[in-house]
């Protein structure tokens, strides 16, 4: 009675050693297929990363370099719209300094000499004096500077005083006596024509 | 004796249904785990990769942040140097005008 009590406990303690070592078996698969699951997913994931932290590495450095870039430009141009405004404010002192120029005594020669320019350049002969209203009153010797640009053409030169009026601040237009060819001896188409010159020297000046 | 083995079968028969039961309930737990395996995975593809998209974010901030000082250095060095153009300009202003009168009128 006693050897079958022995064996049916053996029995039974055989079953449950069995029963738990299928259960561990199984909770260690289950953990390992979850753990294998939770690193192919971070696997799979790392080589997307790569790829992103890649794009956004050279998207990153690219859209610094720009930003540098403009940077640069944007200094430069601060200093050299400083130096554009200094150089249009000596231009303009310029000009004001001519108006005022164009009221004294010290003009009439300048004009003169304008004229003659003018008048020698298109080769002389029958020309045409335009000048604005203030500089139409003034004392000038036609005469004198038409024989000045014969001297210098070499071809007998006629001028006459046109009745058109200018809108500038002084200067003149000379113009054959046919109006086929101008030549523009006002302040303002000197200033224009040498503009780059003049705008050179005043930087080199200023700066 | 046929008690005995009355007693030793029915041991028996406990001992396989304690065996069948483990089984049973050890199928259930994988059972389980592949069910949650296909969310494990996601989970933690998209965690890796959300920790990824961050740091690309932190990249590109920190890229910018750098562009903005090296901004504000240039501008700053641009303000220092249109602050010795005006004073050059200041100092030289009656000279350029004089020079440029002369140009124009010679």
């Amino acid at each position: 009675m006693e050897s079958t009590r022995v064996i049916t406990e053996m029995i039974l303690e055989e079953a449950k050693k069995s029963a738990e070592g299928i259960l561990q078996e199984a909770e260690k698969s289950a953990e390992d297929l979850l753990k294998k699951q939770k690193q192919r997913g971070a696997q799979k994931a790392n080589e997307a990363a790569k790829i992103l932290l890649k794009k956004a590495e050279s998207e990153a450095e690219l859209n610094k370099l720009n930003s540098v870039a403009n940077s640069k430009i944007k200094t430069k141009w601060v200093v050299l719209s400083k130096k554009e405004t200094w150089i249009d404010n000596v231009l303009k002192e310029a000009k004001n300094k001519l108006k005022i120029m164009t009221t004294t005594k010290e003009y009439l020669p300048i004009l003169q000499k304008l004229i003659t320019e003018a008048g020698v350049i298109l080769g002389g002969k029958d020309l045409e004096v335009l000048l604005n209203p203030q500089d139409s009153a003034l004392a000038l010797k036609l005469d004198s500077i038409a024989k000045k640009i014969t001297e210098k053409t070499g071809f007998e030169t006629k001028l006459k005083l046109s009745k058109e009026k200018l809108e500038v601040i002084g200067g003149a237009v000379v113009r054959t006596a046919n109006r086929k060819v101008i030549m523009d001896n006002t302040f303002k188409d000197i200033i224009r024509r040498r503009e780059k010159e003049l705008r050179s020297e005043i930087a080199k000046i200023l700066f | 004796m046929l008690e005995a083995f009355k007693a030793i079968k029915e041991k028996h028969l406990e001992a396989k249904r304690i065996v069948e039961e483990a089984t049973a309930q050890a199928e259930k737990l994988m059972n389980e785990a592949e069910k949650k395996a296909l969310s494990v995975y996601e989970e933690a593809y998209k965690k890796t990769l959300s920790q990824a998209k961050q740091k690309a974010t932190d990249l590109k901030i920190k890229a910018t942040k750098e562009a903005e000082i090296e901004l504000a250095k240039f501008l700053s060095n641009a303000e220092d140097q249109a602050k010795g153009v005006e004073a050059k300009a200041k100092k030289n202003f009656k000279k350029a005008v004089d020079s440029i009168l002369n140009m124009i009128l010679q």
